[in-house]
């Protein structure tokens, strides 16, 4: 088993000895991968970041880099480049100069440092803002240079705190796909720390969702999306149907939903008849008519259009229920519509037993 | 209704505003007295204040004082500002109100007690008397300036420095100490111009080596109707309205540049 | 969450933060420098009121007794009351002003009365010695109308004026401060809710502006009570403030127990102000 690049070994922080902020997080990552943090505020995510950053102390545990711990390390000698959720610019020195900043530090010869710094820039495309202030740049340009300054000296690792945080809609896809082009194109692993499961999804390797301190669940992001181990991973990245129910035939994978009747579910051998399960169906799952194997019908509350699709809002017989259906086939569905729903077995999964893959 | 409260604001501005003008002109009098408006125009007096020893002697100590009490004060302001606003310690509060006290206790109280103390430590009317006296007097101003400033001051800078490789000690030297420069510069202002202008304790505590201006013209405005008071008053409205407004004007333009 | 999953049985006590030397060696010679320059003479002035020239409380006792003394507090209390009031007479409509204005007016404003702020009062005060002496303009005008006036200067009511005139900022700035903070829609909302101007400012302004009058009323009237320079230069001899009689007591009798004792009533009567001011609202409110 050769050493990961990156491991976090059982760490656990609290602040005032009571309530832990962190509880045993472990993780290990390969070199030039791109991993997530997500989570809801307080998750710990960001506590985390701040413990590998070296910003604070772990009260128990340690992180490692090829083997090596640097849990007491300074953070001015972990050589881990850090872009912050304000950018946190230099406001007195120009972009150019913020860049160099990494490189002066490491004694690097002035003229030697700006050209490096220059060359960063020019990887961000910012060539001509390098005698800009911040203060006379845009977010996005800003964000390029706390990106540029963060990898210009080679870092072993690379954090990012919710940077995107201030954007618009826009610029921030922009910036999510310009992010993930540096970051293959240097090769540095790289921890992205969100709230946003979307931007999650989209540029990472591999997703770590954390809640109350501690991690939900870890995989890659459509792993994530089918088979969430927890409701509340279900619930947090994506749409959810999360149906009650209860097992009839747990070898065969049957179970009874109130308000819809027998479906069929993935096999569970190691269940026993009887046994309460939470079903997951993504509301996209669910296809008009009675093709599928499972069938459904659901009363319409109401009816959102967004054009490309059309979000169902109802119950099943008292169970609520939600389908995603494409625009052209929710043409005149409206409130009080009784409609037919089908789904197959394969899409849905039962949350917290068996990870299917 | 809201007419009525914005012409009486006119009117209020103006009251503010008449009196600090009144000097200007009274600076050019030819009379040796309060009259106004002056019967003849002169810049005499100018030369006398300039001329006079009586005059630029205090003036002279007061700048001195105020530059001393200015270093002081910033000096141990300055620690103790980082002590109260970046650490959490039990006491805080109680400190608080202890920098606080030289500005809820009205000057002749403490001036009594610096007459009897100083005079113990044969202090009375020598020049480290007075800039005890005025850094004591400073500390609640200097303090609440610098505390603002750097409550908010970004700590993420800070972060971004350290994690860019720069030690504990470069982080203050490159990324603190500029930053929070406007901040110090303007407690330490705040500091010169309490000392420059304090009146009361320097009545009883500075002596006549010692004098500093606003005891000069307490004696001069008591005793007689020197007009070298008006030239005094002139200068030092002009001297303020320049630091007032100075930073102000540097600071929108420097916002125009961007 | 399920406190079983990954925690070994043995208990995991986590140890919280030591707590640092380190703030105290930075406040150390702040806080030695000020007890030993600031609170040791503060405490003498305490100690002369009952060991000058004799050990007891006599000076205290005449103080209570004496008509003189009590007259002189109680003018200067009421001194105090009137300056403040007369500051929040004014200070408000300005303030006010301020508020309505545009941001370009406002700073322009702010200018004005900062400049007064930073003035020293001796230059007002001298001012004010001008504008209201025998051959001032104000005279002149009042001859100008008809208006009898008498001696304007060394009067209670020079005094009284360039007090306020001096202390107008403190107030201007507390009001200020909270009524700027009173968003345009609150008073549009209230209007088109049927409030009457008269009603708005009655029941929505006035209301919100309360903090910054009772702050500019506390700093007014605390300034106001130690008063020295001014009543002294510009008031009337008859009708002294007892920052005056304490400075008096110590230039012409030499008598510092007296003074101390005057002082320390002065001390008491500023800092119970001060703590019920604290009690009600917190001290840190004050200076904002």
């Amino acid at each position: 088993m050769s050493t990961p690049y990156l491991e976090l070994r059982g760490l656990g922080k609290s602040y005032d000895g009571r309530t832990r902020a962190l509880d045993n997080v472990s993780l290990t990552a390969a070199k030039g991968e791109f991993i997530t943090f997500l989570g809801p505020s307080g998750s710990g995510k960001t506590t985390t970041l701040m413990l590998v950053a070296g910003f604070e102390s772990a009260s128990e545990g340690d992180i490692l880099i090829e083997g090596r711990s640097i849990g007491r390390v300074p953070p001015h000698k972990r050589g881990i480049g850090v872009v912050f959720q304000n950018y946190a610019l230099f406001p007195h020195r120009t972009a150019a100069e913020n860049v160099a900043f990494p490189l002066l530090m490491r004694k690097m010869p002035k003229a030697q440092a700006m050209a490096k710094a220059a060359e960063m820039l020019g990887l961000v495309g910012l060539e001509r803002f390098g005698g800009r202030y911040p203060r006379e740049m845009s977010g996005g340009q800003q964000q390029r240079v706390a990106l540029a300054r963060a990898l210009v000296f080679d870092p072993a690792l690379l954090l990012l705190d919710e940077p995107l945080g201030a954007l618009d809609k826009n610029l921030r896809e922009q910036m999510q796909i310009e992010i993930k082009a540096v970051q293959r194109r240097l090769g540095v692993t790289t921890i992205f720390v969100t709230h946003d499961q979307s931007e999650a999804m989209a540029m990472s390797d591999r997703i770590v969702v954390f809640d109350g301190g501690r991690i939900q669940q870890v995989g890659a992001p459509l792993d994530i999306y089918r088979y969430p181990s927890s409701s509340f991973v279900a619930r947090f990245v994506g749409d959810s149907n999360i149906l009650a129910a209860r097992l009839t035939d747990p070898a065969g994978g049957q179970a009874e939903i109130a308000g819809i009747g027998t479906v069929r579910v993935p096999a569970l051998p190691a269940a026993r008849a009887g046994d309460a399960i939470e079903l997951l169906l993504r509301p996209e799952c669910l296809k008009p008519g009675s093709g599928l194997d499972n069938a459904a019908r659901l009363t319409v509350d109401v009816i959102v259009h967004f054009g490309d699709s059309a979000l169902v809002t109802g119950h099943a017989g008292g169970t609520p229920l939600r389908a995603r259906l494409e625009g052209l086939a929710a043409q005149g569905i409206s409130a009080g519509d009784t409609l037919p729903l089908s789904w197959a077995t394969s899409s849905s999964h039962v949350i917290g037993r068996d990870a299917a893959g | 209704m809201r007419g009525l409260l914005l012409s009486l604001g006119a009117v209020v501005l103006a009251f503010i505003a008449a009196p600090l003008l009144i000097v200007v002109p009274m600076s050019f009098s030819s009379a040796a007295s309060l009259e106004f408006p002056p019967p003849g125009w002169t810049t005499a007096y100018y030369g006398a204040f300039f001329g006079d020893a009586r005059w630029t002697q205090p003036t002279i100590n007061s700048i001195l004082i105020a530059l001393a009490v200015a270093v002081l004060t910033m000096a141990m302001v300055t620690p103790a500002t980082f002590a109260l606003v970046r650490h959490r310690f039990a006491g805080k509060s109680t400190i608080n109100l202890l920098l606080m006290l030289p500005l809820a206790v009205p000057h002749i109280v403490i001036a009594i007690g610096y007459y009897a103390y100083l005079s113990d430590l044969r202090l009375l009317q020598t020049f480290p008397g007075v800039i005890l006296a005025h850094t004591a007097l400073s500390v609640p101003m200097a303090f609440l300036v610098l505390s603002a400033s750097l409550k908010g001051f970004d700590r993420s800078l800070e972060r971004a420095a350290m994690s860019l490789g720069a030690s504990p000690a470069a982080t203050f030297r490159h990324v603190t100490l500029p930053v929070l420069w406007p901040g110090f510069a303007a407690a330490a202002l705040f500091a010169f111009i309490q000392s420059f202008d304090e009146t009361v304790v320097a009545l009883f505590v500075s002596g006549r080596d010692s004098m500093t201006l606003p005891r000069k013209m307490f004696d001069s405005i008591r005793t007689t109707a020197d007009p070298v008071i008006a030239v005094v008053s002139t200068l030092l409205f002009f001297t303020v309205a320049a630091l007032v407004i100075l930073p102000m004007l540097w600071r929108s333009f420097s916002r125009s540049r961007s | 969450m399920d406190e079983a999953a990954g925690s070994p049985a043995v208990s995991r006590r986590i140890a919280p933060q030591r707590a640092s030397l380190r703030p105290w060696l930075l406040l150390m010679p702040l806080l030695v420098f000020l007890a030993a320059f600031f609170l040791v003479p503060l405490a003498q002035v305490a100690m002369m009121s009952v060991t000058e020239p004799e050990f007891g409380f006599g000076h205290y006792a005449s103080i209570a007794t004496d008509g003189f003394y009590l007259r002189v507090l109680a003018d200067t209390f009421a001194t105090a009351l009137l300056v403040a009031t007369c500051c929040l007479v004014l200070g408000f409509p300005l303030a006010y002003a301020m508020a309505a204005a545009s941001p370009n007016m406002a700073a322009a404003m702010m200018i004005v009365v900062t400049m007064s702020f930073w003035t020293s009062f001796l230059v007002r005060t001298y001012a004010w010695m001008v504008l209201l002496g025998r051959s001032g303009p104000i005279a002149a005008l009042l001859d100008w109308i008809g208006l009898p006036h008498g001696e304007l200067l060394f009067t209670r009511f020079s005094s009284t004026i360039a007090m306020t005139h001096i202390l107008l900022p403190y107030m201007v700035v507390s009001l200020y401060a909270v009524l700027r903070k009173i968003e345009p829609s609150l008073l549009r909302s209230a209007a088109s809710l049927g409030a009457s101007p008269t009603s708005v400012l009655r029941h929505v302004v006035l209301p919100l502006a309360a903090p910054g009058v009772v702050n500019g009323l506390t700093l007014v009237f605390v300034l106001c009570l130690g008063f020295y320079v001014t009543p002294i230069l510009l008031g009337s001899p008859r009708e002294q403030m007892v920052a005056g009689v304490i400075g008096q007591q110590i230039e012409e009798f030499l008598n510092f127990g007296e003074a101390s004792a005057l002082a320390v009533v002065l001390l008491a009567s500023t800092l119970i102000v001060l703590g019920l001011y604290h009690r009600r609202f917190g001290l840190d409110k004050l200076w904002g």
